[in-house]
């Protein structure tokens, strides 16, 4: 239907927008390029692990900047406004590290890709 | 005829959907056949899929990191099937989507991204970051059965993110710090569920998440919640008394001078005379009780478990507060506490237990934070029905009339 595509065309631009490669965007060209299927799962480990690496720099530059905001004045609105820059970088960082503890390579893959040999389940 | 409408609508897998496409056909049908009788059942259909259309919306609220995704994802099991943000879809989204629910993240409608709040000085706790207007336009919009393009916003980059399309559920979830601020969205919610975590607890729980993470220290955890404290004293903690159900979580009473935080003292606080919500009681509705399972039918290990039940006012409203400090250790001790709790809005008879046990993974599993959630999510899970029940028999009334 018609919202369907309009989703999925808007999914692409927000890939194109999106500064580091999404996992997602791989799987449209394995649908065009099926032997380029051993190919994705190591890409799809790599974008994981970056992840938590990035939110842990951006982590501890947001705290040396909090310190550095309330030295002058420990009440005003930019102290609070950076700590809580702080928590919710945390908070995001804490959240990336449980869904990396849960995600198995190929249960993921197999969830978005369930035609594939690797992923067949036969029942009798 | 008639009947046989009334009994799909009351499970939660019902085949209306599949008859909603015929709504168009049905409305032909209506101009075309004049027999009463014909017309009757086609209007009946009709409306009592427009009733079940209606979504059924549920507010929680709670500071950040106080347990919102734990609860979440045992509210979204209570219902049957996994959350799983959406498919093909920004992967920094913080929409969860199952079978029968839907939830959002409140957070989508702040109207100053990190940028924006650093410039202005203000918190995300400060209603000044959030657009409440979309929110209740947006909420309304769901509730009435309309999809709507929301907001993504981007805990990782900080930005306001393109929206995405979000479809009308069965059960709509909206969670986040601000559910209850805004009157107009606060009328919307069918039921509303505040997160009371005292200090002590909220410092502990803190340590243990940010303790891992690189540049965080024990004085960086401590500065970031007194900085936060006066905005969420001020714009957050008032909802509780908006609440319909609030889990506050204390330090344990039997563990005399602990400050490690492991063993919780966890009250669930039930608001008297919300529609379709019967409030949990221990033996005697609307008496007090203390009762400490353990002893000659249960042995526990120390500290061991004390339950107590009563009835209390909590901001002007009567409420009965069911309250637990300890911890389970084995599953007997669950089962047994199960058995002797009622108006559990349970299915069939150990349910609370198979939930719990079903998530001991989480956080929470072992003690009063893990059972209240639980029960809770069966208590809401028992409103959406008598709703839905409700609802038809309404839209049966008006049809007749």
């Amino acid at each position: 239907m018609a919202t369907v595509a309009g989703v999925n065309v808007a999914a692409v631009k927000v890939f194109a927008r999106a500064s580091e490669p999404s996992p997602k965007s791989v799987s449209f060209s394995h649908v065009n390029n099926p032997w380029r299927r051993s190919a994705c799962v190591p890409i799809r480990k790599i974008c994981v692990a970056a992840a938590p690496d990035k939110l842990t720099n951006k982590v501890e530059e947001s705290i040396k900047a909090a310190e550095e905001a309330c030295a002058g004045d420990a009440v005003s609105g930019e102290c609070a406004a950076a700590w809580d820059e702080v928590e919710e970088l945390s908070a995001a960082a804490s959240h990336a590290r449980d869904k990396q503890k849960d995600s198995d390579p190929l249960e993921t893959y197999c969830k978005d890709n369930p035609e594939t040999d690797e992923c067949r389940t036969y029942d009798n | 005829m008639a009947v046989s409408t009334v009994y799909t609508v009351q499970s939660l897998n019902s085949t209306c959907s599949i008859s909603t496409p015929s709504k168009p056909f049905s409305q032909k049908h209506i101009l075309f056949f004049t027999t009463t009788k014909r017309a009757l059942t086609r209007s009946c259909r009709q409306i009592s899929c427009s009733a079940e259309d209606k979504t059924v919306v549920i507010g929680l609220a709670a500071d950040s990191g106080c347990g919102k995704s734990t609860f979440m994802r045992r509210l979204t099991s209570v219902f049957g099937g996994a959350a799983e943000p959406p498919r093909g879809g920004n992967p920094d989204s913080n929409t969860l989507i199952s079978d029968t629910t839907t939830v959002i993240c409140l957070d989508d409608y702040h109207s100053l991204d990190r940028t924006g709040r650093k410039e202005k000085g203000v918190t995300a706790l400060d209603p000044k970051a959030n657009d409440f207007d979309l929110m209740y336009e947006q909420v309304k919009a769901l509730k009435d059965g309309a999809a709507v393009d929301k907001p993504i916003y981007n805990h990782v980059s900080g930005l306001l993110d393109p929206p995405e399309l979000i479809k009308p559920p069965k059960i709509l979830v909206i969670e986040g710090l601000h559910p209850m601020y805004d009157e107009r969205v606060r009328h919307l919610l069918d039921f509303s569920i505040y997160l009371d975590i005292s200090n002590e607890v909220k410092f502990a729980w803190k340590i243990q998440r940010d303790m891992a993470e690189r540049g965080h220290s024990l004085e960086s955890i401590k500065a970031s919640i007194e900085a936060r404290k006066p905005d969420f004293d001020a714009y957050i903690d008032p909802q509780k008394q908006y609440a319909d159900a609030v889990i506050e979580v204390l330090p344990t009473q039997l563990i005399p001078d602990d400050n490690e935080g492991k063993v919780l003292r966890v009250r669930l606080i039930m608001k008297e005379g919300v529609k379709f919500f019967n409030p949990v009681y221990l033996f005697d509705e609307g008496s007090t009780i203390e009762w400490i399972p353990c002893g000659r039918k249960l042995t526990c290990s120390y500290p061991g478990i004390k339950f107590s039940y009563g009835p209390d006012t909590y901001y002007g409203h009567e409420v009965s507060v069911l309250e637990m400090d300890g911890q389970f250790d084995r599953l007997d001790e669950l089962i047994y506490v199960e058995s002797h709790l009622s108006n559990l809005s349970t299915k069939f008879y150990g349910e609370v237990t198979q939930q719990m046990l079903k998530h001991s993974d989480f956080p929470g599993s072992n003690n009063g934070t893990g059972l209240f959630q639980t029960i809770v999510g069966l208590k809401i899970r028992d409103l959406f029905e008598q709703i839905v029940v409700s609802r038809t028999a309404a839209a049966l009334e008006a049809a007749k009339a």
